[in-house]
């Protein structure tokens, strides 16, 4: 979407990318229960397991042809389009012009959420009926997805991958998550949020080795609209398959050690 | 969680000067009876309590022994120096006013000192001198510049929670968002050329103790901020024994034929703790330590 499109239209546009949304949302099946998936002992689907996407939304979450060192790549942003208000729109722009180093992966970061579910790495689910444990291969990030009931903590809280609270809606794992701070980024081509993002994940086990994974991002400081993501992850099968390391800021460590300039 | 545990630990040093200074008027109105001495509120590695040998722990739905829940260290150890208590009470007392730590976690050998091959007492002795006044970064502590802990140093740096699944063991420490996950089905660790920070990890139960061989480990870190070290041949056999409902002892024996005489034995003491939440504990992001290495870096110009 170009600069003149939003503007004048911008009201226009909204009110029918809204209607849009709200047709598409009426569309989503209500979460249809799979019957070959395997389940805790609760009776929940049971996400345990190494996943990872097989897309290139780590390096454009937008469709996108390929640059040097970055694969081509149909985007995961549904409608392909992503609502910026004007001044974001232009921050995107100049956050993708300085990607090399304005990248807080370029700074080898905790990469937030949604971001670290689609980098190249592979990470891996523990479930319990009060948590989730997602234990991530790069930078040995961490995420605790709480599905005990408990509200988020009061706050903001400025954290780099957000407060995750859980419940199932049937056979959806619905995670909402708060708590963000203005520091991470969607993808290596610009995209990015303020301190009020607010995710809604949908995770859905459509069969033992696929999970749809939705995700609804909000920020109204950024975006004119809610809008959305939504991808595959895989199930890696291969027996020895394990969890290694990726210590991005410790393969430069001249560069990265802290010392004053 | 560390912040909590620190509010936690001055609430109780307030808390027990106030016991403290309105205890002596209570006594002197009225003598209270004689009362045993409390227990000492930590564990010495090096003589501690006999564990009940019948006791034995409830099993998760799989048949482990069941460990879970969320535990710390109660040996008083803090990673200045494993070797030296009384610098690390020194040191310690003076960076962080924290209260004096004392424990001594080598039980083998006897003298509590790492056994070095005469090569290795030099460069360790070399550390030493540096640790204050780095020449260069890799003289510095590992951790203070945000790498990653290492085994054994994570287990006895701060609370970590175990959560045990069919097949596998998983252990998230508070700090810096670490973790462990240790298979229990005899897979063969990766290849020797693949080194990590964190090391491999593969267990498997004798009895009541999960024994953990831990291999793949990198040369890079250290078992405290001194610069006791090791080099890439670090294998480490871990044996956490649940001796009591509220109690794992762990002893690891150390082995690196590169750099000591022979293997050498730590033990840490973990009691359970109340569990809570972990709360993202980012390091290299907040860069807190960097402004402690900074401070170091200020001093090595002068």
């Amino acid at each position: 979407m170009g600069l003149r499109s939003i503007g004048s239209m911008s009201m226009i546009v909204g009110a029918v990318v809204s209607l849009v949304l709200i047709r598409a949302a009426a569309q989503v099946p209500a979460s249809p229960r799979a019957t070959d998936v395997p389940r805790t002992q609760d009776g929940k689907p049971d996400l345990t397991g190494i996943w990872q996407v097989m897309n290139s939304a780590a390096w454009d979450i937008q469709d996108h042809q390929a640059r040097k060192g970055v694969p081509a790549g149909m985007g995961v942003v549904e409608g392909n389009e992503i609502p910026y208000q004007p001044a974001a729109l232009a921050k995107k722009r100049e956050n993708f012009q300085n990607r090399e180093t304005a990248d807080p992966e370029a700074k080898c970061y905790l990469p937030g959420v949604p971001r670290l579910m689609y980098m190249p790495f592979p990470f891996q689910i523990f479930q319990t009926p009060t948590k989730l444990t997602m234990l991530f291969e790069y930078v040995h990030a961490t995420r605790f997805i709480h599905t005990n009931g408990t509200p988020h903590p009061p706050g903001h809280i400025d954290w780099w991958m957000g407060d995750s609270r859980g419940r199932w809606e049937g056979d959806t794992l619905v995670v909402d998550v708060v708590d963000f701070n203005d520091q991470t980024w969607f993808d290596r081509a610009g995209n990015f949020h303020s301190d009020q993002l607010h995710l809604v994940e949908r995770y859905t086990l459509t069969d033992p080795d696929h999970i749809t994974y939705d995700v609804t991002v909000e920020d109204p400081q950024v975006f004119t609209r809610p809008w959305r993501m939504s991808m595959i992850l895989y199930r890696h099968k291969e027996k020895n398959v394990q969890i290694l390391e990726y210590e991005c800021y410790a393969f430069d460590n001249e560069f990265h050690a802290p010392v004053p300039n | 969680m560390t912040n909590r545990f620190l509010c936690a630990v001055i609430a109780s040093i307030l808390a027990g000067m106030i016991l403290s200074t309105t205890a002596a008027p209570l006594a002197a109105q009225a003598p209270p009876p004689p009362k045993a001495p409390p227990p000492p509120n930590w564990i010495d590695p090096r003589n501690p309590p006999k564990a009940d040998p019948n006791w034995s722990p409830a099993r998760t739905p799989d048949g482990q022994p069941n460990i879970e829940g969320q535990w710390g260290q109660a040996s008083d150890i803090i990673t200045y120096s494993i070797e030296d208590p009384e610098l690390e009470r020194a040191e310690h007392t003076a960076i962080s006013g924290q209260r004096p730590m004392v424990g001594r976690p080598i039980i083998d050998p006897p003298d509590g000192k790492i056994p070095y091959q005469p090569w290795a007492m030099k460069f360790a002795a070399f550390l030493h001198e540096q640790h204050r006044k780095p020449s260069k970064p890799e003289y510095l502590d590992p951790v203070s510049r945000g790498f990653q802990e290492g085994l054994p140093r994570i287990n006895y740096q701060g609370a970590f929670q175990v959560q045990q699944f069919p097949g596998t063991v998983v252990i998230t420490y508070d700090y810096h968002h670490t973790y462990r996950v240790i298979p229990l089905d005899g897979r063969p660790h990766p290849g020797a050329d693949v080194k990590l920070w964190m090391g491999d990890s593969r267990g498997h139960w004798e009895g009541k103790t999960l024994v953990v061989d831990v291999a793949n480990n990198n040369g890079q870190t250290w078992f405290a901020i001194v610069g006791s070290f090791h080099s890439d041949a670090l294998h480490l056999v871990e044996r956490w024994t649940a001796t009591a409902p509220d109690h794992i002892v762990y002893i690891v024996t150390i082995e690196d034929p590169k750099v000591y005489t022979r293997p050498w034995k730590l033990r840490v003491d973990f009691r359970r703790q109340k569990a809570e939440e972990q709360w993202e504990n980012a390091v290299w992001e907040g860069n807190m330590l960097g402004g402690l290495s900074q401070e170091f870096w200020g001093a090595a110009k002068k």
